[in-house]
This record gives C-alpha cells, structure tokens and sequence, in this order.
C-alpha cells in the first residue's frame, strides 16, 4: 500500500473512531465487537467496506445510526479540509465516497 | 455465523422461559382461591426476589458498558443499576414490613420513598440515553410523543382525582397515590421516544421491552392506588402480577441489550 493511500487509509478510520466515540469508549468498543461478530467486519477493514458498516449500524440502532454518522462524516471531513454542509436526505455512503474521492485527488 | 445463531437461540430460549413464567405467574394469581395463604406470601416474597434479578442484570450491563464515570453511556447504566437497586430496597422493605413485622399493607411506608427515589436514576438514566440520539428524532414526532404523554397524564388524572379525593384519603396517601402513575408516564415519556428513534434495530427491542415495562407499572400503580383507596387492596390481588411483569420485561430488556450491543 502506498504511503499516501495508507495515510487516507488511517485518516478514514480515525473519522469513524472519533464518530463513534458520541457513544463514549465502551459503546465505540461494543459496537466493534457486534460488528465483529454479526457481520464479521473487523475494525480495520471498515474503511474499505463502508457500506457494511452502515448497514451494521443501521441493524443496531435503527435511525439512531444517523447521528453516529453524521458525527463520523463531519470528523471525516474536518480532517480532511472540506467544508461540511448538511443536505437533505442524509446519505452517509454518498458523503463518504465524495469525501474519499476528493481525498484520493489530492493524494 | 454459528455464533449468531448460538445467540438467536440463546435469546430465543430466554424468550421461551419468560413466557412459561409469565403464564405461570397468570395461573397462580388466577386459582388462588385455592392457596390465599400461599398466594399472600408469594406476592410479598417474590418481587424482592425478580427486582434482584433485575439488579444483577443491570449490573452485568453497567459493567459490560462501564467506561469512565465522565462518560455519557457509562453514566446511563449506572443509573440504570441505581434506580432498579432502589426500587430492590423498596421491595424488599415491603417484604419486611409484611413478612417479618406482620404488617398487612404498608403503605405509605419507607417502601415507597425507596421507589419514588428510584425513579430519579432511571428518568436521567433513559433521558440521557436518548439525548444521545435526539437529533435523529423529527421535531413532529417530538411534539406528537410529549403531546401523548400530556394526554395520557391528564387522563390518569381525571381516572383517579374522584375516586382518590372521595376515598378521605390523607394528604401524604393522596400524593404518593398520584405520584406513581405521573411518574410512570414522565418514564414513559423518555422511553417512547427511544422506542422510536431505535425500533428498527436491535436495540429497539430493548426498548420495546423497556416501554412494556413501564406500561405495565403505569397500569399496576393506578390499580394499585385505586384499590388501596377503595380498601380493597390485599396481598395477593391480582393487579400485583402487572408489577412482576414490570420486573421481567426490565429484566429482558437489559438482558437483550447486552445481546443486541
């Protein structure tokens, strides 16, 4: 893996790591491990399968999942320099994918 | 995938046993002309006994979810465990006063300071939860949910206010007489909205379980308060079987929460 990939790579899960911390450290670490378990999707591996992860987060919490997801989209997107602005009818895997995308770019 | 259907069958057994508990407990209170004396004595022992196992439960949650006490989600099962304690040491002084003093109903007693004060732990525990998650709750459903609650509160109001001011109740009675089917619905109020935002996922059956419970203390509580007014309360009635139910669906519902996260 190139530097440059490794280091959106990273930059990727500390956005999901922060996102998840709305639930404090205990939750961030139980849904890890119900992520785990349920959908097999280890922690590392969520920033190439962002769309199991949302479905994981979805199939625990319902609609609550927005929250934690907006929290991780807007920590995505400090990190990486974008401006965020909320539309309506929040997608997490559009705004992620545009996120990594204009991250690639400027790698 | 053999661990989660090692699970499904685990939840599914503990489904299976709560049912068989609950229709035992229906039949026990439904032929207990048969056994008035056992009848009066399991009504007494059995609540101190199941709010401990709520306890415990709670407790094993606290601890799986017990982080740091600055931590929102960790301060939520404290107070989880808390509030359910409190309401343990009530029961279980109801126990006492009937049990070993020989009193027959205690009410107002110590009892009930015990679970009045346990409903501040878990009022905080269930809105402090829910604050967690409350941007994923439209404003509508916001204003429709408390509107509800309003509605039902003032119906539980008008329900008891005749029978309750006609009993010549004292002041102390009537208050605690009104305080806990209010606050039941205050509870109520927190956890229907949770049931909302959460209902689509795991951890919306835990809040199914949670509002059952509530709802089957908001039912106990008026009873409870209408029969003792009207004196016709005894240990055993009936109506006692709805705070069991309260119990077990709490119990379920951390149980299940702990599997679902």
């Amino acid at each position: 893996m190139a530097p440059m990939e490794k280091l959106v790579k990273q930059l990727l899960f500390d956005a999901i790591n922060d996102g998840l911390l709305t639930l404090g450290e205990s939750g961030r670490k139980a849904v890890y491990f119900h992520l785990q378990k349920t959908f097999s999707l280890e922690m590392e591996e969520i920033p190439e399968k962002p769309e199991v992860f949302a479905e994981g987060l979805r199939k625990i919490f319902g609609v609550g999942a927005e929250v934690i997801e907006k929290s991780i989209i807007k920590s995505l997107y400090q990190k990486l320099g974008i401006e965020y602005s909320e539309k309506e009818d929040f997608n997490f895997l559009r705004y992620w994918n545009e996120a990594k995308q204009k991250a690639d770019k400027s790698s | 995938m053999t661990t989660v259907k090692c699970e499904m069958i685990d939840l599914l057994t503990i489904y299976k046993i709560s049912l068989f508990l609950i229709v035992g407990l229906a039949l026990l209170y439904g032929f207990q002309s048969y056994y008035p004396e056992f009848i009066s004595f399991f009504s007494n022992a059995f609540p101190p006994l199941i709010a401990g196992v709520v306890v415990v439960v709670s407790g094993i949650s606290l601890e799986k979810y017990w982080h740091r006490t600055r931590e929102r989600f960790s301060i939520v099962w404290l107070c989880f465990t808390i509030g359910l304690f409190l309401w343990f040491l009530g029961e279980s002084v109801w126990a006492g006063y009937t049990l070993i003093l020989g009193v027959d109903i205690p009410y107002p007693s110590i009892a009930d300071a015990f679970w009045l004060l346990g409903y501040i732990p878990f009022f905080i525990a269930l809105l402090l939860y829910v604050k967690i998650f409350r941007l994923a709750l439209p404003r509508k459903m916001l204003i429709i949910s408390l509107a509800t609650t309003v509605v039902l509160a003032i119906l539980v109001f008008i329900a008891l206010i005749t029978p309750l001011l006609g009993a010549g109740e004292d002041l102390t009675t009537l208050i605690v007489d009104f305080a806990y089917p209010l606050l039941d619905l205050t509870l109520f109020s927190v956890a229907f909205l949770g049931l909302l935002i959460f209902v689509k996922g795991g951890v919306g059956k835990s809040w199914l379980l949670i509002n059952a419970g509530i709802l089957a203390n908001v039912c106990g509580d008026i009873l409870f308060s209408y029969t003792t007014a009207q004196e016709i309360y005894y240990n055993g009635h009936p109506l006692d079987i709805l705070f069991d139910l309260g119990y077990l669906f709490f119990l379920l519902a951390f149980y299940v929460h702990t599997k679902e996260l």
